[in-house]
Formats: structure tokens, C-alpha cells, sequence
């Protein structure tokens, strides 16, 4: 029987997170101010999805996320969601997955959870690039 | 509501240790004085307690320091004593590790083994094992009731074939001992493994039963001053053995009120969990299934963060990320759950012990919890969306 690794305690932050989530939700995904990253696999036992919300000046106004994962997986992305909040798309793309480690003490066998939630980062930023992109000549007009 | 895993000592089981922790402290193989005797009775007498419970003559019992010691002289132990005229060995998937592990070391010696599949049900075709088992093969070794998800395999029926065939037949009943009636003569059982702390006895204790008539020879695993018969040598811990002597009297007492009391409360929780929340897979046959030993996926739901959530029962998971790889249970692997469920796998166990309120409380808890998290899930979200999981393209990581 797989048992829980005990001595991988779940940190404070970890627990925090699951407790008192912040950001679980929506954002409507047909907008067009609106990036979507889905990123993982069921059969991996991760799945992340991240959205942001960006103003016209390019500033992250809003995120949410949800979560199939285990308390570390929902820890990263929710502490994700905090951090992308108030930056700008291009600020966003720094945010490391060693810092999200390092803020909630994962060991190493919970590394890979930051890796997905830098990827959702990113995967969001991406959809929401693409988006812009054949309105560019629309805004131009403008 | 992790006893698999292990038992609390049963309180008689206790009051019959303490006298031999505390009193009579002797050598059980000191032949010269009385604390070297009355250990010995002691010893003897627990030897007897063992063998009543599954059918046995006292003399075919062995103590051990637990189900993997046994497992381990059990497959080892026949397979290389036959060595010269018999190659071939046949186990399941849905193994204990010890099993499994003690398998592999012997193909490294230079013998060959066979992993039957399970079906979806988790239990062996016996068709399956008639056409595995080779002139060359010496030992079928079958678990009597998994560990992960309380599947009971059909020991009468794998016995007799194993008898029609000359093939010896281990069991590994460490989860089955004392729970539900054995006989090793019924069964045509010919090793069987027993763990003290599955069945309320102390920890770091177990026995194997070796069949005398017809007489199976086991090669010794440890070297020594030949006790147990010199197939386990080192001094027999009196403390432990009493206790486990002491445990399976008792199981052997309480046996049908147990079952009774436990399948009650296990019907109880499948089906307030079930009624209260949708899509909940029930992991192994349901029929021929130990009640108090249940596997539930929760779909759209990982494993661990159910536990993390469930934090004030002891329970365990299936999950990848309860394991140091990222691969999550093989036996659930072995039955054919789709690896997401696998995931969203968690065991309950009901024992001896358990209460009502534990049960009721559990439940609740659960149900709660996989709400909340179906919330926080987004398979759950494109589920109710309406799109088809299996049609979207992952990525990998």
C-alpha cells in the first residue's frame, strides 16, 4: 500500500492555502481581456487551471484558479494567483517556480508543483497574447 | 480508519503479554531451569493458539518477526530448496510488496516467474493460473484478501488446483487471518503467512505455517542455533508470540461478531457516502470483497488533497503523490482503474474497534470535503460543462 511520506509534512503555508484558498473560481474565458492556461494531465494526478484578467495597459487585474491536485499542487497555483495579481503581463513571466517552492517550504518531492504552476503562468500569458494578436490591427485603428 | 495498516493491541491481548514483559523473562530454549521451562510452555502453548485458528498441527508453525519475514521463507525457503529439479514459480500483480520484491530476487537468482493479471474485479482467472502452471514449477503463491482494496481471491479453488497439479500453494493472510475462517486442510493450503498486527497482536511477530503431511522442505533463510525446527533460528521472542498466541484466541472468539458488527458499518459508509455524493467508484469486486477493507475513487478529485482535508482520521490513498515516485497504486493499476481515478483513490478501514460515530463522522467529513474540492477542481467544472474528459489533449509535464 502507498502510504503518505510522513516525514513530508505538509508545511503551514501548504495547509494555509488549502484553508483559506484564495482566488478558486472563474473568469469568463470567451473574453478577450481574459487568459486561460490549462496545464497537467489527469492521469499524472495534476491538473492546473489558471486565468488572468488584464486591463488595457497590460496590467493583471484579476486571476483565479482551480485545482485537481494535492494540497502542494493547489498551494502553488493558489499562491500563484496572489502573486500574478498587480503585475504586468511582462512582470509576470519572471515569476520562478523556486520562488513558489521556496515560499511554501515544498521538499523535494513536491517540486514538480511549482513547475506546473509556473507553467500555468505562463500558459495563461500565452492564451492571452494570442488573443490580442489579430485585434492588433483593430487597436491600431483605434 | 487505517487498519490495514495496522491494529491497536486488543486489551486481553496485553494482559496475556505481561506477565512474560515483565516476570517471566526467560530463554523459551533454556532447558535447564524453570524460567527457560515455563517460557517454553508459554511458547508452546501460543504455537497451539496459532495453529487452532487456521486448521493446523502446532507443529507446523513457525514464529516469525512478522507477514514479511513468512512471505519471505515462505517463496524463498521452497524455491530454492527445489532448486535442481523445479525453476518456476507463479504470483499475482496484486501482491504484497515483500511478495513481489522476494520474487524478483529470486528471478535474479535464476528462476522464473510468473505475474498473473487480475481482472477488473481484481480477482485471478483460474483458468489462467490451470495454463501457467509448468512441470518445472514449484510454488503458486496467492494473497487470500488484498491489502489495498479487501479483494478475496478464491483460496479453495486455487488449492485444489494447486493439489491436482502437485504445485505447492502459499497464501499470504495477513489481512485474512482472524477475520474470516480458515482451514489450511479445507483449503489445500500448504504455507500460509500471518502478521501479528493485523489482527489486534503486537508488532515485530508473525508465524508461517509450513504443511506437514505431505511434507513441504523449505530451505532455512537464517542461520543460527537452529530453533523453530532450524527453519528460523534466534531465540523465539516469548513477549511477542504470546500476544500473537493471545490474538488470534481472541479473533477466533470474536470472528462472527466482527464480521457481523464490520460489514454493518461498512455498508453503512458506501452507502451514505454513494446516496450524498455522485460519481464514486468502488474499487474491486464488491462481492467477493473482506467488508472491512474499502476502496473508493472520488472523481475529479485527488487523493491527497482529500486527506489533507480529512485530517483528523487516519486513513491512506492510492495517489501518486503519496508515494516517493509519481506513480500511483499498482494493485489499482492492476485492476484496470483509469490512472485519474487512481489518483482520486482512498482506502477505509473498518476494524474491531471502530464505532459507529467514527464511521458517521467519517462520512460527513467526506462528503463535505469532496464537495468543497469538486468546487476547486476544474475536471469538475468542464464536467458539468459537458465536455468529455478523455477527448482533451493534456499536456505532459
Amino acid at each position: 500500500m502507498v502510504l503518505i511520506d510522513m516525514s513530508v509534512e505538509l508545511s503551514t503555508q501548504v495547509v494555509d492555502h488549502y484553508e483559506n484558498p484564495r482566488n478558486v473560481g472563474s473568469l469568463d474565458k470567451t473574453s478577450k481581456n481574459v487568459g486561460t492556461g490549462l496545464v497537467g494531465a489527469p492521469a499524472c494526478g495534476d491538473v492546473m487551471k489558471l486565468q488572468i484578467q488584464v486591463d488595457e495597459k497590460g496590467k493583471i487585474v484579476d486571476a483565479r484558479f482551480k485545482t485537481f491536485g494535492c494540497g502542494s499542487a493547489i498551494a502553488s497555483s493558489s499562491l500563484a494567483t496572489e502573486w500574478v495579481k498587480g503585475k504586468t503581463v511582462e512582470e509576470a513571466l519572471t515569476i520562478k517556480n523556486t520562488d513558489i517552492a521556496k515560499e511554501l517550504c515544498l521538499p523535494p518531492v513536491k517540486l514538480h508543483c511549482s513547475m506546473l504552476a509556473e507553467d500555468a503562468i505562463k500558459a495563461a500569458l500565452a492564451d492571452y497574447k494570442l488573443k490580442q494578436e489579430p485585434k492588433k490591427g483593430e487597436a491600431e485603428k483605434k | 480508519m487505517d487498519v490495514q495498516a495496522t491494529t491497536p493491541l486488543d486489551p486481553r491481548v496485553l494482559d496475556a503479554m505481561l506477565p512474560y514483559l515483565v516476570n517471566y523473562y526467560g530463554n523459551p530454549h533454556s532447558r535447564t531451569h524453570a524460567y527457560g521451562w515455563e517460557s517454553e510452555a508459554a511458547m508452546e502453548r501460543a504455537r497451539q493458539q496459532v495453529a487452532s485458528l487456521i486448521g493446523a498441527d502446532p507443529r507446523e508453525i513457525v514464529f516469525t518477526s512478522g507477514a514479511t519475514e513468512s512471505n519471505n521463507i515462505a517463496i524463498k525457503g521452497v524455491a530454492r530448496f527445489y532448486r535442481s529439479r523445479k525453476k518456476h514459480l507463479i504470483t499475482t500483480q496484486t501482491e504484497h510488496k515483500c511478495v513481489l520484491d522476494s520474487c524478483r530476487s529470486l528471478e535474479a537468482e535464476g528462476f522464473q516467474v510468473t505475474y498473473l493479471p487480475v481482472q477488473k474485479s481484481g480477482i485471478i482467472d483460474l483458468k489462467e493460473l490451470e495454463a501457467a502452471i509448468q512441470p518445472d514449477t514449484s510454488l503458486v503463491s496467492v494473497m487470500t484478501v488484498n491489502n489495498e482494496i479487501g479483494v478475496k481471491q478464491p483460496i479453495a479453488e486455487i488449492g485444489r488446483i494447486c493439489s491436482s497439479r502437485k504445485v505447492y500453494f502459499h497464501t499470504d493472510a495477513a489481512q485474512a487471518v482472524g477475520k474470516i475462517p480458515l482451514d489450511v486442510n479445507d483449503m489445500k493450503i500448504d504455507l500460509m503467512s500471518i502478521s501479528g498486527h493485523k489482527i489486534y497482536g503486537p508488532k515485530g511477530v508473525g508465524a508461517v505455517y509450513i504443511r506437514r503431511r505431505p511434507r513441504v522442505r523449505v530451505e532455512a533463510l537464517q542461520s543460527g542455533g537452529g530453533q523453530e525446527r532450524g527453519m528460523r533460528s534466534g531465540t523465539v521472542p516469548t513477549p511477542l508470540v504470546v500476544g500473537l498466541g493471545a490474538a488470534c484466541e481472541v479473533a477466533q472468539q470474536e470472528m462472527e461478531y466482527d464480521h457481523k458488527r464490520i460489514s454493518k458499518l461498512a455498508e453503512r459508509l458506501i452507502q451514505n457516502i454513494m446516496k450524498s455524493l455522485p460519481d464514486v467508484v468502488m474499487n474491486g469486486d464488491p462481492e467477493h470483497h473482506y467488508p472491512g477493507c474499502i476502496n473508493l475513487s472520488f472523481a475529479y478529485v485527488e487523493g491527497e488533497s482529500l486527506l489533507m482535508a480529512l485530517k483528523d482520521v487516519a486513513l491512506s490513498s492510492g495517489s501518486a503523490c503519496t508515494s516517493a515516485s509519481l506513480e500511483p497504486s499498482y494493485v489499482l493499476r492492476a485492476i484496470g482503474t483509469d490512472e485519474d481515478l487512481a489518483h482520486s483513490s482512498i482506502r477505509f478501514g473498518i476494524g474491531r474497534f471502530t464505532t459507529e460515530e467514527e464511521v458517521d463522522y467519517t462520512v460527513e467529513k467526506c462528503i463535505q470535503h469532496v464537495k468543497r474540492l469538486r468546487e476547486m477542481s476544474p475536471l469538475w467544472e468542464m464536467v458539468q460543462d459537458g465536455i468529455d474528459l478523455k477527448s482533451i489533449k493534456w499536456t505532459q509535464h
